[in-house]
């Protein structure tokens, strides 16, 4: 298993314990992976409000970089992975798009083809790993530990788009979380928006939204919450001691990123996943794994 | 109580296009059983009809030089489209129970009322130079189905819910309203008695005219196109104060519905070159339809189906279906022009269109009876067109007669446009110089009665088993082809279940959204008209248009045998005590002499 | 098919003082939709049950509502693609919006929302000529053709994430709605409209989820109308806002770095906003101590990032 690794911005800047972790695992698990330093960013679908063609232009430039070494690119966030499969559809269903777009490769030597498929390391924990196999790697098993699992939009929507699980009734994190031995938590809001990308626009909303999904979480037992996007992880997370002022509850929720669940499960050492460094305490989760 | 200059019942193309007429000049308020845009000429789908000519000569040269009466065309109309083409396809496409003063107005209508909507921001489909787009369509000799996609109806119904919106002052809408019964007394019609479903209160509506705008009667039959609303409410309640109805016996049933659903797949997909195919794989329209083939009118298309299946050519286990095929047309064709019909057939049947055939069979569609009107849409009593003051009807439930014994393919919602049109300025004029009348003491006690007839009764039927019994009865005994036999059962069908209506049961007594009741009324009213159909069919002892007597019919070579002579006449069905009277009314032929119609 | 257990939600304002679920248990036929099995109900076990319902083929828009927590049009859903493992069908009313009675909801407020948009064309230019239409070319028409299909069934209203914390905001349908008309060539008032979508409530507040996309049962894709509406408001310089500052700074910081800059991003798109700004200070201040902002650290930069920049300059200066 080799994949071309698009870390995403958030992951090689607000939350490098995303990108620690994802690397801290990635041998465990027997993947390989090429990290695309020359990869811009995917536009998050925030410069897609300016200028739709410079994100695609950015995402075909970055395809080109993984094609350039015959590999497909894995990604660890929702966000990332959605923006560049859109970019990609796009890149891939008009060869008069996919030449425009190559004009303003070529300057510096490059070309897309249209021959690069998009996943993100929770795809790649059920189709490449394996949860057979995944299961056969725990060392330390989760202990029934309720996690409620929390999947970022660009993840699931559109299907058209994504097509890698049900939009409205996925089951990826739940069969991973349940092959590390923990107990995923169903609840409404693990398909709903976390409201990051309006902190700054209309914090209010922002907050509520992701008051309401840690709220409903933590009402059904929830002892974390687990995501595979950094960005769901800066409003649950970093964010989470600005929300009461808008919801009026605390919740004291620890939030951990998808590789450093499937990390403690293989055994490695809370520190060097980074659980130390998220906003929200995680020593509650951290001992009762490990403790046993 | 709701007082307005006009209130206008039903909300579909004729009932806003009439809103939006009479809003110029009196109060108006649009009472309609479901939301505007929910209104079933939103699902109309391939086009509408007007003589714009915008399709490039060498397209339509060619469809021209099939004209093949001549004598009847003066010849120098022959190279483009014309209101005069359109008037004649109109006529002859109806056989000639046109009235044809009802058929120039419409033709002639046409094009300015297109470019209004167009004006309004209507969404059409675009020919290379930015004209509105148009597609030959059966029946019509030039290609002048001006379409939005395959959703025509629903780009038109939009758009003139947005100019009601834009309005909304001057327009009031009460939506989810039921109306129950007309207040007309001294031939004076003085307002309505109304059924909120959001309260379950009775309303009395004060007005100095009403506009019935409220669609046609596809749910009396069991396998039809139609919505759930279209139940010829207002053509009833019509009936049941003194109105005869005329043509009733006049149903268009629609070639290609789906399978069993009815679901309607757009003529516009034989318009855009797909085949009908039998059970044996084979094209057969050349024979009921030499020249036009897959392009023929409705009515004729519908029996040449009928007939394969009678003849044991259907498809299906049952042999009782045909198929649609698209197989041949272009991805890119269908992606643009027929984007509806290729989500429906996979949504609903599982189907994909590129590769596999399209069940269908034919479907009640239109009713073109109705409501009698004038050109101007006031209700007429009689042959003599006594009026009644202050009623109008206008769209699908009205009949003017421009449809004739059959409707052609994308002029419904012309009709419904023109109608609606010419009544709300005829509306508005009336309202202009007449007082309200007043109202009888007695105004809502029938429709009190009614209401609580049904809520009170202990009885044993159930309305969806009647319903049901009917909608069976007037596929199989009443649809595309009829005989005297099977009409006198269906006769008795209904019969039997206007008694057993009497003993209906609902569980439901509550007053919030009590669509038991609701359904319960719809029943009683389709009960009521359907008995009209069946009268007017038994009479007519003739093959015209849409109605076929198997009795005077010649399944050899395909062809009904009309009767000018005896039948040239529109049917008046009055109810008379617990059953029907029948009267007649001269057809106005000015223009065209009825010939033949062969296509 | 097997049998199956349909959780209804139930309401009657006039007996119920507050919602529950009924259960009603059957095998539908093959081939059934979720609304043949609310009608089976209704006619058969419960005419009690009300919901709206009307032309069954996917265009007048009445039968929206939540299968299994989801917005659809029950009548073209097929229920053996819905059923749970367990053998139940969940069945709600849209959601954001009062619920009337069992499956119905009021609209009124999808209704004020839409007409708030001036949901209308509003042409400043005469048609060619009088007995013509104005002249629309194909392309032109694509603009918006998606757009138009909307049948107002207020599924993505119902599913909306920014409208369940957020009552004040349009909601994707009507936004939808500006859209087709800003994009109509025939309409003239596309700078006028834009002015007023760009305020609290408009194009800036869709938090982008994509549920809209998801679940509008036609191909109206609202959210893609949203971002093509901050496009068209960006392009006609009307970028006095968060959100407009928002997309601009971030694609600056892009083209100049290949990368994001967390610090930068908030600073500037905010403006000059002490109290915003302050009000973050504290979780920043967090974050510093947990290392994940290092303050001192230089910006970031993508390998090779002239490339980017490049791209960047080409792609803008072009525009």
């Amino acid at each position: 298993m080799k994949y071309a690794y698009f870390p995403g911005c958030v992951a090689r800047g607000n939350c490098p314990e995303l990108n620690s972790a994802t690397l801290a695992i990635a041998p465990l698990l027997g993947l390989e992976l090429v990290e695309l330093a020359e990869a811009p960013c995917c536009g998050a679908g925030v410069i897609n409000s300016q200028n739709p063609v410079l994100a695609d232009t950015y995402n075909a430039k970055t395809f080109a970089l993984a094609e350039e070494q015959g590999l497909n690119v894995m990604t660890v966030c929702s966000t990332c992975i959605g923006s560049l499969r859109k970019s990609n559809k796009r890149l891939q269903g008009q060869s008069a798009y996919l030449e425009q777009v190559n004009q303003h490769l070529r300057p510096s030597g490059r070309e897309y083809h249209g021959n690069v498929d998009v996943t993100h390391l929770l795809y790649v924990l059920i189709n490449d790993v394996g949860l057979d196999s995944l299961r056969s790697m725990v060392k330390r098993p989760l202990q029934g530990l309720r996690c409620a699992p929390f999947y970022g939009c660009f993840i699931l929507r559109p299907s058209e788009v994504m097509g890698l699980d049900d939009p409205e009734h996925p089951t990826s994190l739940e069969r991973v979380i349940e092959a590390l031995g923990g107990k995923p938590i169903d609840y409404w809001h693990k398909t709903r928006c976390c409201g990051f990308p309006i902190t700054l626009e209309n914090e209010a909303a922002s907050f509520k939204m992701a008051g309401a999904a840690i709220g409903e979480a933590k009402d059904l037992g929830a002892e974390c919450m687990v995501t595979p996007c950094p960005l769901c992880h800066m409003n649950l997370d970093m964010q989470q001691p600005r929300i009461p002022r808008h919801t009026g509850r605390t919740y004291n929720m620890p939030v951990i990123h998808l590789p450093q669940l499937v990390g403690l499960a293989l055994g490695l050492d809370p520190k060097q996943l980074g659980l130390h460094k998220h906003i929200m305490d995680t020593s509650a989760v951290v001992s009762r794994v490990v403790a046993h | 109580m709701p007082t307005h200059d006009v209130v206008i019942v039903g909300s579909g193309l004729a009932g806003m296009r009439a809103a939006l007429e009479v809003c110029q000049g009196a109060s108006v308020a649009i009472v309609s059983k479901v939301h505007p845009v929910r209104s079933h000429s939103g699902a109309a789908q391939g086009g509408i009809a007007a003589a714009l000519g915008n399709m490039p000569p060498e397209r339509t040269a060619k469809i021209q030089a099939r004209i093949e009466n001549g004598a009847v065309l003066p010849d120098e109309e022959l190279n483009e489209d014309s209101i005069l083409l359109h008037w004649f396809d109109i006529c002859k496409g109806g056989d000639y129970l046109v009235d044809q003063d009802a058929a120039q107005m419409t033709a002639e209508n046409a094009p300015t009322l297109i470019y209004q909507y167009e004006r309004w921001g209507a969404a059409f489909s675009r020919l290379p130079n930015g004209k509105i787009a148009q597609r030959p369509f059966g029946g019509h000799q030039a290609p002048r189905a001006c379409y939005a996609a395959d959703r025509t109806g629903h780009a038109l119904l939009h758009c003139l819910w947005e100019q009601v919106m834009k309005r909304s002052d001057q327009v009031t809408v009460y939506s989810e309203w039921i109306v129950l019964d007309l207040i007309i007394r001294d031939n004076i019609c003085r307002g309505l008695v109304v059924w909120d479903l959001n309260t379950g209160r009775l309303e009395t509506v004060h007005t100095k005219a009403v506009i019935f705008a409220t669609g046609g009667y596809g749910r009396a039959f069991s396998i039809t196109t139609n919505a759930f609303a279209n139940t010829g409410d207002g053509i009833a309640i019509a009936y049941r104060n003194g109105v005869p109805l005329m043509d009733m016996e006049f149903v268009q049933f629609h070639p290609t519905g789906l399978y069993r659903l009815g679901i309607l797949l757009s003529e516009g997909a034989r318009g855009e070159g797909a085949y009908l195919i039998n059970g044996e794989g084979e094209r057969f329209m050349h024979r009921y339809a030499p020249t036009l083939l897959e392009k023929g009118p409705r009515d004729i298309v519908a029996r040449a189906e009928m007939m394969e299946i009678m003849e044991g050519r259907g498809g299906g286990p049952k042999k009782d279906y045909i198929y649609l095929d698209l197989r041949h047309l272009p991805a890119e064709l269908v992606r643009t022009r027929l984007p509806q019909i290729s989500d429906l057939v996979t949504k609903f049947v599982g189907i994909d269109w590129s590769k596999e055939l399209i069940p269908i069979q034919p479907a009640a569609h239109y009713s073109m009876g109705g409501i009698p009107t004038t050109l101007q849409g006031e209700v007429i009593l009689d042959a003599q067109e006594t009026l009644v003051k202050g009623l109008y009807a206008a769209g699908e439930c009205s009949c003017v007669s421009v449809h004739g014994a059959n409707r052609l393919g994308v002029n419904s919602l012309l009709e419904a446009t023109v109608t609606g049109w010419a009544a709300g300025r005829a509306a508005l004029a009336h309202s202009q110089q007449a007082e309200l009348a007043p109202l009888p003491a007695d105004a809502t006690a029938s429709a009190e009665a009614e209401v609580k007839g049904i809520l009170e009764n202990e009885g044993t039927e159930s309305v969806a088993d009647l319903r049901k019994t009917l909608q069976e009865a007037m596929t199989e005994k009443c649809g595309v082809f009829r005989d005297a036999d099977h009409l006198k059962q269906c006769l008795e069908t209904v019969k039997d279940l206007q008694h057993r209506f009497h003993n209906v049961h609902i569980r439901d007594k509550g007053q919030v959204f009590n669509t038991a009741l609701q359904e319960a009324i719809e029943l009683g009213h389709m009960l009521d008209f359907a008995e009209t159909i069946v009268e007017g069919a038994l009479a007519r002892q003739e093959s015209r248009g849409a109605h076929a007597r198997l009795e005077y019919f010649d399944l050899k070579t395909a062809a009904g045998v009309r009767d000018d002579e005896n039948w040239l006449k529109h049917t008046l069905a009055y109810r008379d005590g617990d059953g029907v009277r029948l009267d007649y009314k001269p057809v106005r032929i000015f223009k065209f002499k009825p010939i033949a119609r062969k296509y | 098919m097997a049998d199956i257990r349909f959780q209804v939600h139930r309401f009657n304002p006039e007996t119920d003082e507050k919602p529950y679920y009924q259960e009603y248990q059957f095998t539908p036929l093959e081939g059934s939709t979720v609304l043949d099995c609310l009608n089976y109900i209704k006619w058969h076990l419960d005419d009690t049950l009300a919901y709206r319902m009307s032309c069954r083929s996917a265009i007048c828009g009445s039968c929206a509502m939540r299968v299994n927590g989801h917005a659809k049009l029950v009548c073209q859903t097929q229920v053996k693609n819905v059923v749970r493992p367990d053998g139940t069908v969940r069945i709600d009313p849209v959601g954001n919006m009062p619920v009337l009675k069992d499956l119905i909801a009021d609209m009124h407020g999808f209704w004020t929302k839409m007409q708030a948009v001036k949901p209308y064309l509003m042409p400043t230019q005469p048609p060619p000529s009088a007995n013509q239409e104005y002249l629309q070319l194909p392309e032109a028409f694509r603009l918006f053709e998606e757009e138009a299909t909307c049948i107002m069934c207020g599924a993505c209203v119902s599913d909306c994430t920014s409208l369940e914390s957020d009552k004040q905001f349009l909601g994707p349908a009507a936004l939808a709605k500006a859209y087709r008309f800003s994009a109509d060539t025939r309409d003239g008032r596309r700078h006028e409209r834009l002015e007023e979508l760009i305020e609290r409530g408009g194009m800036w507040d869709c938090v982008r989820c994509n549920e809209c996309v998801q679940t509008c049962p036609k191909t109206v894709a609202p959210m893609e109308a949203i971002l093509k509406l901050r496009q068209m408001a960006l392009k006609e310089r009307l970028t006095d806002s968060i959100g407009a500052r928002h997309v601009t700074v971030f694609t600056d910081i892009v083209g100049r770095r290949g990368i994001l800059d967390e610090r930068e991003l908030p600073v500037r798109s905010l403006g000059f906003n002490p109290v915003k700004l302050l009000g973050m200070a504290p979780v920043a201040l967090q974050s510093v101590l947990k290392g994940k902002i290092r303050p001192l650290e230089p910006p970031h930069k993508v390998k090779g990032v002239e490339d980017v920049q490049r791209i960047h300059r080409e792609m803008e200066d072009g525009s």
